[in-house]
């Protein structure tokens, strides 16, 4: 392999494209309860998902390319989550970050909490936890990287 | 547990004071709590005890560092409002009146606080029903509504 020649990197365009697209994620700031905390802590300095592209966070679904759906999903939030995931370009992804919003946490009983996001917007990752810790978020948002390039998570 | 309105505190599980204040006393005994340095109402909150309902209000002197509770019941749901001595009691007592179902007399603007107007019930109440759930929706113009179709909202 080593033989001192210039090489050609070859590659399809989809390739290039995903490869480029899944390392560029920019995440919308949706923390809506205490999930958001571990969210600020995946995103600071000691663990920065920006070591796998996911800059920074941007404050409009406009600019973002992940909504991180951090805390519980209220039926009164539910209306406003819908509509900021409406607005964000394609292609978008959602992360499930927490029990909350996954189904509904320790609030399934309650009168006021969305039993699972994906009741409003389509999910790609969930992450489980109450709340997961930082480390779990950022495997969940290397899972999927690994979804948008293709790859199987094994 | 029922209140004596004799006027002699009682202490509480966590050695605090407690006041048990008749309902028509109630304002009164507040301008006099107030005129003794009581400046800030940190918290208003309802009990249900299924035969009568009880409100709690807690009350801290800033300067001093103390705090009481203030107790009163009531069988109709109907107790008069402190808005008059404290303002901050305006949006504690739109809380009580969205989740708990108690009137204010007096409140100048008493309607729900956090839930739609059209929510059904009081869901704090020991008789309000779970199993009969209720959904949230907006309107074109921005505005909540609930409502009992799973349909229709989240």
């Amino acid at each position: 392999m080593k033989s001192g020649e210039p090489g050609a990197l070859v590659t399809t365009l989809e390739k290039a494209l995903t490869w480029g697209r899944s390392n560029s994620i920019w995440p919308l700031t949706m923390g809506l309860a205490c999930c958001a905390i571990e969210m600020m802590g995946t995103q600071a300095s000691q663990l920065d998902i920006s070591r796998f592209g996911s800059e920074i966070f941007r404050n409009s679904p406009r600019q973002s390319d992940l909504m991180i759906v951090a805390g519980t999903v209220t039926k009164k939030m539910a209306p406003r989550l819908k509509r900021l995931y409406d607005e964000m370009p394609f292609p978008k992804y959602v992360i499930a970050m927490g029990v909350c919003v996954i189904q509904g946490g320790p609030y399934v009983h309650g009168y006021s909490v969305v039993l699972g996001v994906d009741r409003v917007v389509p999910v790609d990752v969930y992450v489980p936890g109450c709340p997961p810790t930082p480390e779990a978020l950022t495997y969940g948002i290397m899972t999927l990287q690994k979804k948008i390039r293709g790859e199987t998570d094994r | 547990m029922t209140a004596d309105d004799s006027g002699q505190p009682n202490r509480g599980k966590d050695g605090r004071t407690i006041f048990n204040v008749d309902r028509d006393k109630l304002l009164e005994f507040m301008k006099g709590m107030k005129e003794k340095g009581y400046d800030h109402l940190s918290l208003i909150t309802g009990v249900d005890r299924k035969d009568f309902i009880e409100v709690v209000y807690h009350l801290h002197a800033v300067e001093r560092n103390e705090y009481v509770v203030v107790k009163t019941t009531t069988n109709n749901g109907v107790v008069p409002s402190v808005t008059s001595l404290w303002s901050s009691a305006k949006w504690e007592e739109r809380e009580q009146y969205d989740l708990m179902g108690i009137k204010f007399e007096g409140h100048e603007n008493l309607k729900r606080i956090f839930l739609p107007e059209s929510w059904v019930g009081h869901p704090l109440r020991k008789d309000y029903d779970l199993g009969n759930v209720q959904y949230i929706n907006m309107d074109s113009d921005g505005e909540d509504y609930a409502t009992f179709d799973e349909g229709d909202g989240w």
